[in-house]
Order: C-alpha cells, then structure tokens, then sequence
C-alpha cells in the first residue's frame, strides 16, 4: 500500500483520507436505508403489531428519563435566566427567557440527546445482536424482507415518539421552571406565566417539534444503520452502539443548524 | 395486577437504584484509591488520554461548533426583534459558554462518545471473562481498567472543554459577523467573564469529567451475558452519564446563585 519513500507528512494525510472514507461509507449507507424505507412507506405497508410494541416501548417507557431530564433542564434555565435577573432587576423576564431557550433550542436537543442514549442506542444493540445471531438472515430465509419488519416499524415509531415526548419534555421543563422561579428567585407563578403567553407564539413552540421529528428520523436511521451493519460478536455490538450514539449526536447538531436557519 | 403488586414493583425498584447508588459511590472510592495506590498497565493513562482526547477533538468541534452557531444566531434574531441592540450578545455569550454551556455540553459529548466507549470496552472484557481473569491473577479491575480512564478523562475533560468553549465562541462570532453585520470588535470582548464564572465553569468541568468515566466503567463492569448484555450496558452508561451531568449541573448552578445572591 505505502510506498517505501513516504515523507512524515504521509500518515495524517493518511488518517484523514481514511476518516474521510468512512463517514463517507456510513453516510451512502445511511442514504440508502433512508430510501428503502421510504420505498416501504408508499404505499404504507409494515407490520402493525411490532409498531404498536415498538412505540410503547420507546415512547412510553422513556417519559420518566425524559421527563426527570427536563425537569432539571427547566430549573438550569431558570437558574441562568436569575443571574440577569439579580444584575438588571428583570424579574418580567424570566419566563420569556425560560420559555424561548427551552422551546426553541434547549428541549428539543436535549430531549433528542437523551432519547438517543435511551432508545437508539438500546436499538443498536438489539439489532446488532440480531445481525451477529445471524437473525436476520433467518429472517430473510423466511422470505420475509427484514426492512420491512424489523426496520421501517422502528424508524416511524421513533419520529412519532420523540416528536410526543418533545411536546411531553417542553411541558415539564415550563413547569419545573416556574416550580424553581418561585423557589430560588422569590417569582410568583402568574409573572413567570404571563411572561411566556405575552413574549411567546405557536411558532416557537412548532420550530421546536418540527425540528424534534426530524432529529427522530435521523436518530432511528443512524441507530438501525448501525445495528444492521454490525461485525464480530459482543464486542462488535459494543463498537456499534458506540459509533451509533456519535453519529446520532453529531447529526443532531448538524440538523439543528440548518433548521435553525431553514424555519422560522 | 394489583395493587399490592404495584406498591411491591416500585419498592422493588427503588430498593435496586438504592443498592447501585451504593455501590457507585463504593467504585468512585475505589476508583480514587486506585488513582493513588493501584497498579496499571505501563503507557496506558497516555494511551486513554489519545482516545479520549485527541480521537474526541473532531467531534468537539464539529458538534460545540454549530452549537455556538445555533445558539448566537437564535439570541441575534430575538433581541433584533425586541431591543434591536446587538453589542451585548458577544461577551454575554462568552460569559454563558464559560460558566455553563461549554463544560455541560462539552461534558454531554463525552458522555455519548467517551462514556458509550468506556462501557462498551469493559463491557465486552466482562462477557468474554477477561475481566474475570484479571481478578484471578489477582489484579483489583478498577485500579486496571477504570483508574487510568478516569485519569485520561479528568486531565483531557479540561483540554477538551477549553478548546471546545473556544471553538463554539469563535463559531458564534463569524455568525454574527455573517448574518447580522455584528463588528467582531464588539463580539470577541472577555471583559464581562468575572473570576466568580471561570471557577463555576471549571468546578463544573471537573465534576463532570469524574462522573463520566466512573459511571460508565460502573456500567460496563455490570454487563452480563453476552452480546445484549454489552449493548445494555453501553446504553445505560450512555443514559447515567448524561443524567449525571444534568442533574450536577443543576446542583452546582444553584449553588452558586445562592452564594452570588448572599455576595452581589
């Protein structure tokens, strides 16, 4: 491979055209699992059951870490927002700030970081384990086609749940910012309300869950992208998980700019 | 089921998060005794600072990156629309990185890259019977395999805090700069970062970077079975981590109110 006169400079030249190599490998094959489920969707065809249990499970088992996150998201907002308060003397502020940050930005990032520990990660390893014990090729022997089974029902599942659990996430985190407004700064609830109807519209709280179904797409696309591609035993599902929670979250970041800029 | 069954489940639980809140205070004492007193692998604290670090800087970067981005370009269009005066969002910016949003979100990345790469590695010793097989020829596996990640991670937390808080500023600026005509003069001024910030900042990095590590090695020696049990455990260190991180940061946030509140 390497020619015997290389220079020093050859091997980060090296590393970073193998880096290049690979995000470029797992972003192609990303794509094409974008397009095999999309090619499942028109028209809808999946297994209805295995939706309904994967919703429950990803959804509803996930709202007590969700709603334990916020909660505490809700109080670090506020607990920055009192700092400005003490300095300016802009107790009217508080909920404005609070509201604007946690919608817009905080909540559906966060709650898409979480939801990417708890529910991609979980379903990378559970794929993976089904590659390495060759399930999926029992699967396929079956004729049953493993995209639609396994892997459509999951990525729907996840967009649908993360976007509930956003609307879930953002409500918890107002409250247990008022809860804190009142008990670290002194706030009465009706200021930190008033302060969020009056400065506030729909249309941040839509940025937010328009931008939170788009993080579970990518989520679910990236986790079963990894989950399916998995080589070598346990260790291979670990490296799995691994690489799958970065590119969720590096995705999540990279997304949130552009629709940042994209959406109103 | 009934409702003695239901009484019993949540006892049950909270019994177990009992008993591993126990036992992960008995590992982060065992982990320190280990820093100090336990025998490691020659090169290997180095060896887990390049992964932990040098491997984790292009994440860093990407991610804080558009984060910072994100956040000044959300911050400009509010207070265009409210106030219409930008001058103060550049050191307010910077005061915000430093004490809070740099090391949190710094920390949530090494959570989802470092703290899912720990777990997953131990984890996988575990199935395989390496870990067992320290222990027979009498090495404790915490002084092994967690204390030099805890080491790496502390000293690389630090490096990787400071580079990504100056990444994010840096982004934020040239948004500024690009999209609202903001002068970089009046952006890149540090004079609003007081002492009483940079110590809030780097106690909250320092927190961070312990927990991460002890909690994911925690998980990982935990892992049982085989390929599953790995993927559990990786997604549970994924899950611990970041919880931790949000719950430290709340505490040492409204710490410090408290002790800005008594001295303006």
């Amino acid at each position: 491979m390497s020619s015997p006169r290389r220079g020093a400079w050859a091997a980060p030249i090296e590393t970073f055209g193998a880096t290049a190599m690979q995000v470029a490998r797992e972003a192609g094959g990303i794509a094409i699992l974008a397009g095999r489920v999309a090619r499942c969707l028109v028209p809808p065809s999946m297994d209805g059951r295995e939706l309904v249990r994967n919703m429950y499970r990803m959804g509803n088992r996930s709202v007590p870490i969700v709603a334990l996150t916020t909660f505490f998201v809700g109080g670090i907002m506020v607990i920055q927002a009192g700092m400005y308060v003490k300095q300016f003397n802009a107790a009217g502020l508080v909920g404005w700030g609070a509201g604007y940050a946690i919608f817009r930005e905080i909540g559906p990032v966060l709650i898409a970081l979480m939801f990417s520990g708890r529910v991609g990660s979980n379903n990378t390893a559970e794929l993976g384990t089904m590659t390495v014990t060759e399930q999926l090729d029992g699967l396929r022997a079956l004729a049953i086609d493993p995209i639609r089974y396994l892997i459509v029902p999951r990525v729907v599942a996840m967009m649908v749940m993360l976007f509930i659990l956003t609307v879930v996430g953002d409500l918890v985190a107002i409250v247990g910012g008022a809860l804190f407004s009142r008990l670290l700064l002194g706030l009465e609830y009706s200021t930190f309300y008033y302060s969020l109807i009056d400065n506030l519209n729909w249309t941040d709280f839509v940025h937010g869950l328009v931008k939170s179904a788009v993080f579970g797409l990518s989520i679910a696309l990236t986790s079963c992208y990894f989950g399916v591609s998995v080589r070598g035993g346990a260790t291979g599902v670990g490296r799995a998980v691994n690489a799958a929670v970065v590119a969720a979250a590096v995705s999540i970041m990279l997304l949130d700019f552009f629709l940042t800029y994209l959406l109103p | 089921m009934s409702a003695r069954e239901r009484i019993e489940r949540v006892g049950a639980a909270a019994l177990d998060a009992l008993a591993a809140g126990g036992q992960l205070a008995r590992t982060f004492g065992a982990t320190w005794r280990g820093v100090f007193r336990g025998q490691r692998p020659a090169g290997e604290v180095a060896n887990q600072m390049y992964v932990v670090g040098n491997k984790s800087l292009l994440f860093i970067a990407v991610t804080l990156g558009f984060i910072g981005m994100v956040m000044v370009y959300q911050s400009c269009l509010q207070l265009e629309r409210i106030t219409g005066d930008l001058s103060q969002v550049g050191p307010e910016f910077l005061k915000l990185l430093v004490q809070d949003f740099g090391p949190t979100i710094t920390a949530l990345m090494l959570a989802t890259r470092v703290g899912a790469g720990i777990a997953a590695e131990i984890g996988s010793m575990v199935v395989t019977e390496q870990v067992d097989a320290l222990r027979m020829s009498g090495v404790t596996p915490i002084d092994y395999l967690i204390a030099p990640r805890f080491i790496a991670c502390v000293v690389m937390g630090g490096v990787l805090t400071v580079f990504g808080v100056a990444i994010a500023f840096l982004a934020g600026g040239l948004t500024a700069w690009s999209s609202f005509d903001l002068n970089p003069r009046l952006f890149f001024d540090p004079s609003r970062v007081r002492f009483f910030d940079l110590a809030l900042g780097l106690i909250k990095t320092a927190s961070y970077a312990m927990a991460v590590p002890v909690i994911s090695g925690f998980c990982g020696l935990r892992a049982r079975g085989s390929s599953e049990g790995v993927g559990a455990a990786t997604t549970a260190a994924v899950i611990g981590s970041s919880l931790a991180v949000i719950v430290l940061n709340f505490v040492i946030s409204g710490a410090g109110l408290i002790l800005v509140g008594r001295d303006p």
